[in-house]
C-alpha cells in the first residue's frame, strides 16, 4: 500500500481531497445549490406578479401599492451613487426588493458550513481526522476552502437563477448606472467575501461541535451584523478597487477567524 | 522499542478524576488487551493517545516520540467508540473519504481489498445508515486498517460482531502482529475472545492500571482445577472439604477442587467413600474469572 509522505502540502492536499469528495457526494450541497437557483426565480416571478397590486389597511383605509423590481439586476445589488447614498439605499431601505437579494445567501452559506462542519463531529468523522494528524491548521484551511467553493457555487447558482427568473417574468435586463465590468466586479467581490464568512461560520461551528443548533444560532447572529455591509462594499457599479478591498479584507479576516478556530480546536476535546 | 509508553497520565473532567498516574506499556508487535469496568478510563486513555483529548499531566510516547508528533500520528489506525462514518453516504464513499484523508494513492484497490478482508464487499453500495450494528463495526475495523497502520487502537471493536466477525477479527489481528507489522491496543469486555488473541494485558480500575502482565504470566496465575458433579452433591462437598484445602462451588453447579493431583485421584477418593461421580473435568481459570477474582480482591 502506498502512502504519500507526510509533508505539509500532502497532508493539506489529502484532507482537501477528502472534503471535496464529501461535498460533491453529499445531498446537502446539491440541495443548497438548487435552493439558490430556485430562490431568485421565485422572488422575481412573484414580485413581478404582485407588482402594482394594491393592499388596503382595513382599519385606516390606507392604500399601499406593492412595488416590483425595475430590472433583474436589482436582485444582485444596487448602484452606489456615493458611499453615503449607497448606504442609505442598501442598508436603510427595508423594502422587499432591497431585502430579498443575493446577500441573503450569506445566511444560506452559514447553514451550509454549519451542517458540513457539525456533521464531522456528529458522525465521529472528526475522530478519524484528528487521530491521524495533530495539526488543526489543515482542518481549518480545508473547511474554509470547501466553504468558499460551496459558497461560490451558491452565488453563481443564484446569479443563474436570476437570469432564468428575469427571462420568465419578462423583467428588464437593462443596466442603468453600471456596465458589464461593474456587474462582474460586483459578483467577483461577493465571491471573494465568502472565505471570510466561511471562516466565521467554521469558527462558530467548532464552538458548537456536535450541537448544530448552537453553531447555527451563533453563525446566523453574527451574519446578521455583517451581511448589510456586503451590499455596501459590493455595489453593481463595482470597480477593481472594490474587488481588491474585498480580497484584502476577506483574507485578513479569514486569517484572524481561522486562527481563532484553530485555537478553539486545540484547546477543546475533539470527541 | 515500545509502541506506546504512558507515564503518570492524569486527566480530570471537572472535579471528577478520570485518570490518575496511569502507567501503561505496549511493546511493539504485541496485542495489548485493556480490561476494566465501565467508566474506569479505558476510552479516555485511548482518546488521549489518539490526540482527541488533552491530558492534564504525564507523558504519552508512541514509538519513542511524543504522541503529538505529526509523523508518528500518521502511523495510527483507530476505532474509538463508533466508526466515524456519514450516515447518508454509501459504505464505499465513506471508505474512499477515509482513504483520501490518509493519502492512499491506489485508494480504490485498497478499499476493495480491505472490504473483502472484513467480508463487506457485498455491502459497499449500501448507505451506512442502513447497515446493521455488526456491519457498522466491520466497517469501523476496515477504516482503522486502511493505510497499513503500525499501531491500531481499538475501543470495543468486538461489540455487535457475530461469530464470523469475531473470527475474522482474530485472524486479522493475529496475522498483523505475527508479521511484526503492527501493534494493537484493544479494549473489550468480551474477555473470552480477548484471551484468544492478547499477548499482554492491562487491568484498569478507577483510572489506574492495577495489573499489567503478559499472556504467559496470566497463564501462570490462572489455577487449574478439577470440577466434579455427583449424585449427592452436599455429601460430596463435605467429603471434598475434608480432604482438599481449596474447594468451592461454581456458578454452573460443579464442585471445584484446586489442589487435586489429577481427576483420577478425586474419582477414586469419592468412589471409596460411596459417591458415584456423574461428571468430571479438568480445566483452568480463564481471564474472565481471573479478572472477577482480582476485582473482588481489590474491592476488599
Amino acid at each position: 500500500m502506498m502512502l504519500k509522505r507526510n509533508l505539509c502540502s500532502n497532508r493539506f492536499g489529502t484532507m482537501m481531497k477528502a472534503d471535496f469528495r464529501r461535498m460533491f457526494k453529499s445531498r446537502l450541497f446539491y440541495i443548497m445549490t438548487a435552493i439558490c437557483i430556485v430562490m431568485p426565480i421565485l422572488i422575481i416571478v412573484m414580485t413581478s406578479m404582485m407588482a402594482g397590486s394594491v393592499t388596503v389597511d382595513p382599519q385606516t383605509g390606507a392604500e399601499t401599492v406593492i412595488e416590483g423590481m425595475d430590472n433583474v439586476w436589482q436582485i444582485i445589488g444596487s448602484v452606489a451613487q456615493s458611499e453615503s447614498t449607497d448606504m442609505n439605499s442598501a442598508a436603510m431601505n427595508m423594502s422587499i426588493t432591497s431585502m430579498c437579494n443575493i446577500n441573503m445567501l450569506y445566511f444560506l452559506i452559514a447553514v451550509f458550513v454549519c451542517i458540513f462542519v457539525s456533521d464531522d463531529f456528529r458522525s465521529g468523522y472528526a475522530k478519524n481526522i484528528f487521530s491521524v494528524r495533530s495539526k488543526k491548521t489543515d482542518y481549518v484551511f480545508s473547511k474554509t476552502l470547501v466553504g468558499f467553493v460551496g459558497g461560490a457555487f451558491m452565488l453563481v447558482a443564484f446569479f443563474v437563477g436570476s437570469f432564468i427568473g428575469g427571462s420568465i417574468s419578462g423583467l428588464s435586463f437593462e443596466m442603468t448606472g453600471f456596465g458589464i465590468m461593474g456587474l462582474f466586479f460586483c459578483m467577483a467581490s461577493k465571491i471573494v467575501l465568502v472565505p471570510m464568512f466561511a471562516s466565521l461560520h467554521l469558527c462558530m461551528s467548532v464552538i458548537g461541535k456536535q450541537k448544530l443548533w448552537l453553531s447555527m444560532l451563533l453563525s446566523l447572529c453574527t451574519t446578521m451584523f455583517l451581511f448589510m455591509t456586503v451590499s455596501m462594499v459590493t455595489p453593481l457599479n463595482s470597480t477593481v478597487i472594490h474587488f481588491v478591498m474585498c480580497v484584502a479584507g476577506s483574507i485578513g479576516l479569514s486569517f484572524v477567524l481561522g486562527a481563532t478556530g484553530n485555537k478553539i480546536l486545540k484547546s477543546t476535546a475533539l470527541a | 522499542m515500545n509502541a506506546i509508553e504512558i507515564r503518570n497520565l492524569k486527566k480530570n473532567f471537572g472535579i471528577k478524576r478520570a485518570l490518575s498516574d496511569l502507567d501503561l506499556t505496549v511493546p511493539e508487535g504485541s496485542i495489548y488487551g485493556l480490561i476494566g469496568e465501565n467508566g474506569c478510563g479505558k476510552t479516555t486513555t485511548e482518546k488521549i493517545i489518539c490526540g482527541l483529548l488533552g491530558a492534564d499531566g504525564g507523558s504519552v510516547k508512541l514509538f519513542g516520540k511524543s504522541h503529538t508528533d505529526e509523523e508518528t500520528r500518521a502511523k495510527i489506525g483507530a476505532l474509538i467508540e463508533a466508526p466515524g462514518c456519514f450516515p447518508n453516504l454509501s459504505v464505499w464513499n465513506n471508505m474512499m473519504i477515509q482513504a483520501d484523508n490518509l493519502g492512499i494513492e491506489n485508494a480504490e484497490e485498497e478499499v476493495v481489498k480491505i472490504l473483502k478482508t472484513v467480508r463487506m464487499e457485498g455491502a459497499a453500495g449500501n448507505k451506512y445508515k442502513n447497515c446493521s450494528l455488526g456491519m457498522k463495526q466491520r466497517i469501523g475495523i476496515a477504516m482503522a486498517l486502511l493505510g497499513n497502520p503500525e499501531l491500531l487502537i481499538l475501543d470495543e471493536p468486538l461489540n455487535g460482531l457475530d461469530a464470523d466477525g469475531m473470527r475474522i477479527m482474530r485472524e486479522i489481528l493475529t496475522d498483523l502482529t505475527q508479521k511484526g507489522e503492527c501493534s494493537v491496543l484493544i479494549s473489550s469486555h468480551i474477555l473470552g475472545e480477548l484471551e484468544k488473541i492478547a499477548t499482554h494485558y492491562g487491568i484498569m480500575r478507577n483510572g489506574k492500571i492495577i495489573r499489567e502482565m503478559t499472556a504467559r504470566e496470566l497463564e501462570e496465575n490462572c489455577r487449574t482445577y478439577v470440577a466434579v458433579r455427583a449424585g449427592d452433591m452436599s455429601q460430596t462437598k463435605t467429603l471434598l472439604e475434608l480432604r482438599y484445602m481449596h474447594t468451592d462451588e461454581s456458578e454452573d453447579g460443579y464442585l471445584r477442587v484446586y489442589d487435586a493431583f489429577s481427576p483420577e485421584d478425586v474419582v477414586s477418593y469419592l468412589y471409596k467413600n460411596g459417591i458415584t461421580v456423574t461428571e468430571i473435568k479438568s480445566d483452568k481459570i480463564g481471564l474472565e474469572e481471573y479478572y472477577i477474582d482480582l476485582m473482588s480482591e481489590v474491592s476488599k
